[in-house]
């Protein structure tokens, strides 16, 4: 009963991309109907275990702040302000490099002429006092995790932490070893995950414009003018 | 190289508008040639003359939001140089278009929508309830 549910919700994900909220949609109501499915037999008192902890209650659609659009005087100057804000900000990225296995093989790749990240502006610091971003590309194991934790704390605002390769995302290879921490977004928070194993360094630099596209899509002195 | 007279030389051949339009997207001005456009609407530059390898072939994004997943992946291919001539006349892109397991149209990233992939579970529960039975006597 479940088993087919999940297919089916599994597969309107995978679904045609023209219909951009239908399937979503439609994995919804069925995720929500197989979870009831699942309750109904002992009263709904017991949820089982493991991703089912949500409670099913009714879907409301909000605008994300993306989607929201600019209304007022204000806004429209506070957005160029913005605009001027982020265009320093992703111009002039200062990675710290964690490099902790293989994949800073790639990291490092990024650096050399064939990819010349300098020519973006991207400058590897040695210090976390001097770096905007945390690329974490390797094994993060749990002698190592206090150390990342620090030195994540040791970066100044506004800081962003790239998730690289399997191991940091979520584990790995390595994910049911006794001394590998499952991931590293249980230490600090990542803002992009770039999948592979280790991710070529094409895969890292995509991985860079999409943290790129975030900063030009942040809010700053709006969400502050919101308050 | 971006030198002065380069610069101005590629604003006299592009105009004055084109020159703004690479100078917020591109931040360089380059003149090309136009080599195609693909279903999305992003037009894709060449100019193998003027100049330095690996930066002949430029892409013009359609969407002010770009992202490099918006290039389908035959124009994807072209751009980093894996074929020579663009898609719409390579001959073995042309052999090869009607493959019934490739997906027709390009997905691009979902990420920063609505549609972004979401991670679920696919394992069974690790808790099962247990349910109350009695075998009919």
């Amino acid at each position: 009963m479940l088993a087919s549910a999940r297919t089916g919700a599994s597969l309107a994900l995978r679904a045609r991309p023209t219909l951009q909220l239908a399937p979503f949609r439609a994995a919804v109501a069925m995720s929500s109907s197989s979870r009831k499915d699942a309750a109904s037999p002992h009263g709904g008192a017991v949820l089982p275990h493991g991703g089912y902890g949500v409670p099913n209650r009714e879907r409301k659609e909000v605008p994300l702040a993306s989607q929201e659009g600019t209304k007022g005087l204000v806004q429209y100057a506070l957005t160029t302000l913005d605009i001027i804000t982020n265009w320093g900000r992703q111009s002039s990225l200062w990675p710290m490099t964690f490099g902790l296995a293989c994949c800073a093989v790639e990291m490092m790749h990024l650096s050399t002429p064939r990819y010349d990240q300098d020519r973006l502006g991207i400058i590897f610091r040695a210090s976390p006092r001097q770096s905007d971003v945390m690329i974490v590309a390797g094994t993060l194991t749990n002698k190592m995790a206090p150390a990342l934790r620090q030195v994540y704390d040791q970066m100044p605002e506004p800081r962003w932490v790239i998730s690289m390769g399997s191991c940091a995302n979520g584990g790995g290879y390595y994910h049911y070893s006794y001394s590998v921490v499952r991931g590293c977004d249980r230490v600090v928070p990542v803002d992009v995950y770039v999948p592979g194993c280790p991710p070529t360094s094409e895969a890292l630099m995509y991985g860079i414009f999409q943290l790129q596209r975030k900063m030009r899509n942040t809010k700053i002195t709006r969400m502050w003018y919101r308050k | 190289m971006s030198t002065l007279s380069r610069t101005l030389g590629n604003l006299r051949k592009i105009g004055l508008k084109e020159y703004w339009h690479q100078l917020n997207y591109i931040g360089d001005t380059k003149a090309g040639t136009l080599v195609g456009i693909d279903k999305f609407g992003n037009k894709f530059y060449e100019n193998n003359v003027d100049e330095l390898p690996l930066r002949t072939r430029w892409v013009d994004y359609a969407k002010h939001d770009f992202d490099a997943a918006h290039i389908e992946p035959l124009w994807h291919s072209w751009i980093s140089y894996a074929i020579d001539t663009p898609p719409t006349q390579d001959p073995i892109v042309q052999q090869t278009a009607n493959r019934h397991w490739a997906s027709q149209e390009h997905i691009p990233n979902r990420t920063f929508s609505r549609a972004a992939f979401k991670t679920y579970n696919t394992t069974k529960p690790k808790i099962e309830a247990w349910k109350p039975f009695a075998a009919p006597r």
